[in-house]
């Protein structure tokens, strides 16, 4: 073959290459049917699909009776597997707990399979068929539809009818945060919420009050202002358009604190979701308000935060820092620490102030992130008991007070917090119970319950796109009605596949 | 006649095994990806779909970039990494006290996985705490070289190209020692210069060396994963979602979708495939195996 024959055959190929672009979603790939339109709804409460009132969804589901674990553990004690996301001191804190557990009773051997993280708990329990399942599963938040679909699961619920479980003590928002069209599929168990980080000595150098964080989006933009044009720091706000963090968590939780829903059928909890709304007036507003914080607040934009740490290490930043950041609640005990060995020169640990994330409402309310634990069906009776069983150990009040200690997690009971050693910590640091009050004071209603979505991470990657365009100056408008877009194909696409 | 029909059979009873292996864990996985890249799938269950599915994906927004993304990738890394390599080699291949210290060192990255190398630069390029950051980018920068659309895919190729040098190194310091010494003094003595030396002896005798790294290196960059997922999981702006992490990344359109998975996954060895072809094609006639 000759050079020419060569570059002809290159120069042909980049042109069919360029010439082919469809201008259509991968999503869409080999769907033989028009693009679903776009219903611009953005009215808070409204259902495509009404509530029915045929008999209760629970009954149609895979049942689950405690007494099964009795009569199993009559012989021998009945042995279960659970998969596991936790790493480092989380991962440890959960095997000290399961040790307890297994020592304090017979009936019931757990073994902890540590997974390497959620998305690898993911890939495998997807990938895997009933008999390499484990018993028991923790999936982060985000996961609550495509668990559903997998048709997998015992819900908790009817292991805790079974049982005649008291659920009284708990946080309303973290059961209601893991049931959907009146099941609990799953009980909380690791929750965080996103709160406000900032410096002390900086607000009391731009003439604030280090004792009091900014509430609304308004203060939060008076405060930043306040920050640079005082001198006191660079920059005031860091901001990221991380999909776990600004680009998507943030974004639920903003439209949450004002009361609006982020997916249509109630957020997905009365049925399916099928189209997203943040490319509403609301939505419209919110980014609007973030994108002033960066060309009028002097906020910092860090990018797409894919290590989740971009945010936290320009308050450290050692030229050119901010003053203020959000960040998971979970980062609270890590974050000291490091503070601790002096990263930031001038701040003392006892100097990071720790306010609710800053939003309409006043900030009040969050919705719940972090994971929960499902029951796998398929095993037989006597190990969805026994799973029923360890979990409700889990979620007893010692354990959550204990748990929530030595972690950083907020406890998924009120009860906890009577019991040392979480009593005690909220007593001698209350910026460890920020979290739980923020929590504790979402607005009453379906809005306070995050989305469930099926392809709900990919769907959080569509919205995080957009931020980040708008964070650089993109107009708000347009960002949102491409994001809407790509995501309503990412969960039309996932519901015909789901049917 | 007789005797080569016994030796037939004998060869293919010796072929059995090879060929089952083959058979197992090459052709059947390479079928069974290609048929399940013609449909969509479900958490549960998977429909066809079509081929045409295969167009479809190939022609859509996601896969375009993808591919551009990846061309530019390894138009970057390719070059970079061969020429680096090559000096490195050239610069090793003396004989002269210590130089076994360079070569080991030079070659040491073989040895640095993917996981680790990332992780290194990732520190090594972060904003705040990062050397080279500070150097290249001015004091300070935000967004920061991997955070930045601008720099990203160099931010990761610096990672790729480092870690890949060894490889190169080793590769063409093994060319280097099978050249004739002999040819060096006939060039030599016919008064050529070092410069000339290098392009007139050096570089035609390792010029099947260098077009097997060219392939290599190009098929390791149309195949990179570990760096793009550990450095800025495919973004900023998607500016660094490669072909392998649109494959196989978490929270794209392919995510939750096996049957889309394998239908880029297919795509992606197509792609390889037509690319391996020209570059043997087109490179081959310039190569000089010797006599």
């Amino acid at each position: 073959m000759s050079r020419r024959v060569l570059l002809c055959m290159v120069v042909v190929g980049g042109v069919f290459t360029a010439s082919c672009r469809s201008g259509e979603s991968l999503t869409n790939a080999g769907i033989d049917r028009a693009p679903t339109p776009v219903t611009a709804s953005t009215t808070p409460g409204q259902t495509t699909v009404p509530p029915t009132t045929v008999p209760r969804k629970l009954d149609t589901l895979p049942p689950c009776d405690v007494a099964a674990l009795d009569a199993a553990a009559a012989t021998a004690p009945v042995e279960i597997t659970f998969w596991h996301g936790l790493s480092n001191e989380l991962g440890r804190e959960l095997e000290r707990l399961t040790g307890v557990y297994n020592g304090s009773q017979t009936k019931v051997k757990v073994t902890l399979q540590f997974q390497g993280g959620y998305e690898e708990t993911i890939d495998k329990y997807l990938q895997s068929n009933t008999d390499s399942r484990p018993d028991m599963v923790q999936m982060p938040e985000y996961m609550v539809q495509q668990m559903i679909d997998t048709k997998s699961i015992v819900p908790t619920q009817a292991c805790a009818e079974s049982a005649n479980y008291d659920t009284s003590a708990f946080l309303p928002q973290a059961l209601g945060a893991y049931a959907t069209e009146g099941v609990q599929w799953s009980m909380p168990f690791n929750m965080s919420v996103p709160v406000l980080y900032y410096l002390k000595p900086r607000f009391a150098a731009a003439g604030l009050d280090p004792e009091v964080s900014p509430r609304s989006l308004e203060e939060l933009l008076a405060t930043s202002k306040q920050l640079v044009s005082s001198g006191a720091s660079a920059y005031s706000l860091a901001l990221d358009s991380d999909f776990d963090g600004g680009g998507g968590w943030y974004i639920e939780q903003w439209l949450s604190k004002s009361g609006e829903f982020y997916a249509d059928n109630e957020n997905g909890r009365a049925a399916p979701a099928t189209n997203v709304l943040y490319d509403g007036a609301g939505g419209v507003k919110l980014l609007t308000a973030l994108q002033s914080l960066v060309t009028d607040g002097g906020a910092v934009y860090v990018g797409d935060n894919a290590s989740g740490q971009d945010t936290f290490l320009k308050l450290a930043d050692a030229t050119k820092p901010a003053a203020m950041t959000i960040g998971t609640s979970a980062a609270l005990g890590p974050v000291l620490a490091i503070v601790r060995g002096g990263i930031i020169p001038g701040v003392l640990e006892s100097e990071v102030g720790v306010g609710p994330m800053p939003g309409p409402n006043d900030g009040k309310g969050a919705l719940v992130g972090g994971a929960s634990l499902y029951i796998v069906d398929g095993k037989g009776g006597a190990k969805a008991a026994a799973s029923w069983d360890y979990m409700a150990f889990l979620e007893s009040a010692p354990s959550q007070s204990q748990w929530a200690a030595a972690t950083g997690y907020i406890p998924v009971r009120n009860d906890a917090l009577t019991l040392d050693p979480i009593k005690s910590l909220y007593v001698t640091d209350p910026r460890f119970k920020v979290a739980y009050d923020q929590l504790t004071s979402s607005l009453p209603g379906p809005t306070s319950q995050g989305p469930v979505i099926g392809p709900h991470k990919a769907v959080r990657r569509a919205t995080a796109l957009a931020v980040a365009e708008v964070l650089s100056g993109a107009d708000v408008q347009t960002a949102l009605t491409k994001a809407a877009q790509a995501a309503n194909d990412l969960i039309s696409n996932y519901n015909s596949q789901n049917k | 006649m007789k005797r080569k029909r016994r030796d037939s059979g004998l060869a293919a009873l010796m072929l059995v095994p090879s060929g089952v292996i083959l058979l197992l864990f090459v052709v059947y996985p390479l079928i069974k990806a290609v048929w399940l890249g013609q449909q969509r799938c479900g958490v549960t269950k998977c429909t066809n779909n079509g081929f045409d599915q295969y167009l479809d994906a190939f022609r859509s927004n996601e896969f375009q970039d993808a591919l551009i993304v990846t061309a530019k990738y390894a138009l970057i890394t390719v070059p970079i990494g061969l020429v680096l390599g090559v000096a490195l080699a050239v610069l090793a291949d003396k004989y002269m006290r210590g130089v076994g210290i360079f070569r080991t060192i030079f070659s040491s990255t073989v040895a640095t996985s993917v996981a680790v190398a990332s992780v290194m630069w990732f520190f090594l390029l972060n904003p705040q705490v990062g050397v080279l950051s500070e150097w290249i980018g001015g004091i300070a920068k935000t967004p920061g070289l991997l955070q930045d659309p601008r720099s990203a895919l160099w931010a990761v190729s610096a990672s790729s190209i480092w870690a890949n040098l060894g490889f190169t190194f080793i590769v063409v310091t093994a060319g280097l020692q099978g050249v004739p010494k002999d040819l060096y003094e006939s060039a030599y003595v016919d008064g050529a210069g070092g410069f000339s030396r290098f392009t007139n002896v050096t570089l035609p005798m390792i010029s099947p060396t260098l077009l097997f790294a060219t392939v290599v290196l190009t098929t390791r960059a149309f195949q990179s994963f570990g760096e793009v997922d550990l450095l800025t999981e495919g973004g900023p702006l998607g500016k660094t979602t490669t072909l392998t992490y649109l494959a196989y990344g978490s929270g794209l359109p392919t995510s939750n979708d096996d049957g889309l998975r394998a239908t880029v996954s297919v795509l992606l060895f197509a792609v390889l495939l037509a690319l391996a072809l020209v570059q043997f094609r087109g490179l081959e006639k310039r190569v000089h195996y010797g006599n």
